[in-house]
């Protein structure tokens, strides 16, 4: 077929055009690793407060777990988009105007957003829930609200354009969303094409629920806006709750599924086999477009208004959401790795290292989804328990995998420096002690979001504060390593 | 040649018709039919007169006019404006201001259908969705507001506009969704 050679072909750039690509890319880590860097010392603090070897003012508190939120969530979703974009162009023309577009329009954002925290003192969590914002009973204006969401706004349309970008191209390169997607091939009206890019599958799905996230997050934080300044328009808060965790949900899951192009794409250069696409791999793409977007009212699960149709969709998605996906990455990755004689370098070790994390951090998630188990764990911090473990040992991995393999592993089979080792360690030890003091704290009822914790559990709190500064110091190390490495390493072949 | 002067005599008449009184309080009886039908009407008149000016005029506005941003701006402006609901009141309760609606919503027309064609695509997809989330905030807003937004309409025509918005956002999001999925196209443009 004519139109497979076409469909696995590479596109050409030139070489003015692959070096400056390349150098967003870098900005694109840097700035997000750099951003993880800061907040994870919010969250040694917080954890440090919280265990009382520190103290700050309560206020002081709710200002860094929102900066944390917000930051970790755009730091991931910068990064993860850098490791996207870097594969995706590969097989759709992509415009470096655009991405650099929306880099510049993040930045914007993250201004606005620090401003409205630090300077405005907003403390109302990055999930900005109504009518919050509005009510801080004189911890913060106003004023300082709405440039918070405004910030998000300016954030979600920078991302908008991007997507935009990604839509046109993968458009222009399949004809529609359901091929680029590999429906076609799932269901019969094409051969499958076992060299159709998973890079473009994944992306597909990205686009899809991202922007549908987005949407409705732009929808919603205008009426945010709007009840900010007119306070008797007072939209439903129920409606307002889907929409904002709707949109909250989709976009921290959806980092997830960007980063793990890198696995795809770097695993079978490091093993130097080939992973082959199939109607497997095709159909948990396929499903898990619906999951990302059917699970958010596990957040609503206390929330009694909801209908009984919605909690039990989400609790039957969330009891699967991630699995499909999980499965046939995990089962494919080991299949690679297996007797391959693959030289474990930071990068293979970190990838490899992001499937165990996933993979074993659905497993609380999947519990809290219960309703039965939702009824004692709801808002306890069993909730940050299971979503640090994959972002930590999921989500991070990845992009930091990726870092080390644009730094030079990728190249010149670079081998990994004692640091390397020592923050891979560090890191390992500390990210699995403090998702599981999350948890342990959270079988334990205690709390999420509280500043000050009482006095039974602050031992958790210490300890809770020691893996975080473990997490602290791997971090550092990486983070070095791409703020003085990356900049000057060329492109692996 | 004729067929082009029918045409503009035919967009010339529509214009006259809908200005008359017979028509023009007919429709501004009622919020919806101001908002949905008047005004679009008007606009459409003008995106049509913009695509029938001769070529020498087209070349010199295209001058001021560089990627259609001028001309963007310009239809943004009169757009938001007509979207105020104190603006519309003013149209009804004053002469003028209604003659200024008149004049300057085919305006906004005409420098659409100049400007649109000359924008980015990305730019494009930008708008469209802006306007895509205006539709959904307002008719949101509409439903759920206490008070008239406009002095000279019902709280029931406010509330069934806001359902036609919601309504209308709904069928585009879905044309939109089979034709970037499976490349259907419901209308074609
Ligand atoms: C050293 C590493 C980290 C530490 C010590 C840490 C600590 C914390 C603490 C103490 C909280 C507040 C818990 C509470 O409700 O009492 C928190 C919340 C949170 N963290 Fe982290 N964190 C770390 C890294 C990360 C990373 C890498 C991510 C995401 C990629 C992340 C995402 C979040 C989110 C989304 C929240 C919820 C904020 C909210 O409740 O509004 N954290 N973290
Ligand atoms: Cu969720």
């Amino acid at each position: 077929m004519s139109s497979t050679a076409v469909a696995s072909g590479k596109v050409e750039y030139t070489d003015s055009e692959n070096r400056n690509a390349l150098f967003a890319v870098k900005a694109h880590l840097i700035a997000g690793l750099s951003v993880f860097l800061l907040m994870m010392l919010g969250g040694l603090t917080m954890r440090a407060a919280q265990g009382t070897w520190i103290e700050i003012g309560v206020d002081l508190f709710y200002q860094i777990m929102t900066v944390h939120g917000v930051g970790v969530v755009g730091a991931a979703m910068i990064a993860s988009t850098g490791v996207q974009w870097h594969f995706l162009r590969k097989y759709v023309r992509l415009s470096n105007a655009i991405f650099w577009t929306n880099f510049f329009i993040f930045l914007t954002g993250v201004v606005m957003i620090l401003g409205s925290i630090f300077l405005g003192g907003y403390g109302g969590a990055w999930t900005f829930l109504y009518p919050l914002p509005a009510i801080s009973m004189g911890a913060w204006s106003t004023g300082a609200a709405a440039v918070f969401q405004l910030g998000l706004l300016i954030i979600g349309v920078g991302f908008l354009i991007l997507y935009l970008d990604f839509g046109r191209a993968i458009l222009a390169r399949y004809g529609s969303l359901a091929r680029s997607l590999g429906l076609t091939m799932l269901f019969g009206k094409e051969p499958v094409d076992p060299a159709h890019p998973k890079a473009v599958v994944a992306s597909t799905m990205v686009l899809i629920v991202n922007f549908l996230g987005i949407a409705a997050g732009a929808v919603v934080l205008v009426m945010g806006l709007i009840n900010l300044y007119n306070p008797e328009f007072q939209p439903d808060a129920m409606l307002m709750k889907n929409l904002i965790y709707f949109f909250g949900h989709v976009v921290i899951n959806a980092t997830i599924y960007a980063s793990v192009i890198a696995v795809y794409e770097l695993l079978p250069r490091y093993t130097g086999r080939p992973w082959k696409t199939n109607k497997v791999f095709l159909a948990a793409w396929f499903a898990i477009v619906f999951m990302v977007m059917g699970v958010y009212p596990h957040h609503l699960l206390m929330d009694f208004p909801m209908p009984a149709w919605a909690m039990i969709t989400a609790q039957v998605l969330s009891f699967g959401s991630g699995i499909p996906v999980l499965v046939v990455t995990g089962y494919g990755a080991l299949m690679l790795v297996y007797r391959s004689g693959i030289k474990w370098s930071t990068t293979t070790k970190l990838l490899f290292l992001s499937m165990f994390g996933w993979a074993a951090g659905v497993i609380p998630a999947i519990l809290d989804a219960m309703v039965t188990i939702n009824r004692v764990f709801h808002n306890t911090l069993w909730v940050p328990g299971h979503f640090h473990f994959y972002l930590l040992l999921g989500l991070l991995p990845m992009i930091i995998g990726f870092t080390y393999h644009l730094a030079g592993e990728g190249d010149r089979s670079e081998q990994p420096k004692a640091t390397d080792s020592l923050g891979f360690y560090a890191y390992l030890i500390g990210a699995f002690m403090t998702s599981m003091v999350f948890l342990a704290s959270g079988a334990n009822s205690i709390p999420r979001r509280w500043a000050v914790h009482m006095e039974e559990w602050v031992t958790f709190a210490q300890v809770g504060t020691i893996a975080a500064a473990l997490v602290v110091l791997g971090t550092l190390l990486f983070t070095l390593r791409a703020i003085f490495i990356l900049p000057g390493a060329a492109n692996p072949r | 040649m004729i067929i082009k002067v029918k045409q503009e005599w035919l967009l010339l008449t529509a214009f006259v018709v809908l200005a008359l009184p017979p028509m023009q309080q007919f429709l501004e009886q009622s919020m919806v039919t101001h908002m949905l039908v008047q005004i679009p009407v008007l606009a459409i008149i003008g995106w049509m007169l913009g695509k029938k000016l001769p070529e020498n005029w087209k070349s010199k506005i295209t001058l001021w006019n560089r990627w259609g941003i001028t001309g963007m701006v310009l239809a943004v402006i009169i757009m938001t404006y007509w979207m105020l609901p104190r603006a519309l009141d003013a149209a009804i309760s004053e002469w003028h201001f209604e003659l200024v609606k008149f004049v300057t919503v085919p305006i906004m027309g005409i420098a659409l259908s100049l400007s649109w064609p000359l924008l980015h695509p990305i730019a494009q997809g930008v708008l469209k969705l802006e306007f895509w989330a205006t539709f959904m905030r307002l008719g949101w807003l509409y439903l759920d507001l206490p008070d008239r937004l406009c002095a000279n309409y019902l709280l029931g025509d406010q509330r069934i506009l806001g359902q036609l918005l919601l309504l209308g956002g709904s069928a585009w999001a879905v044309a939109w969704t089979l034709r970037v999925m499976f490349g259907t196209r419901i209308v074609k443009t």
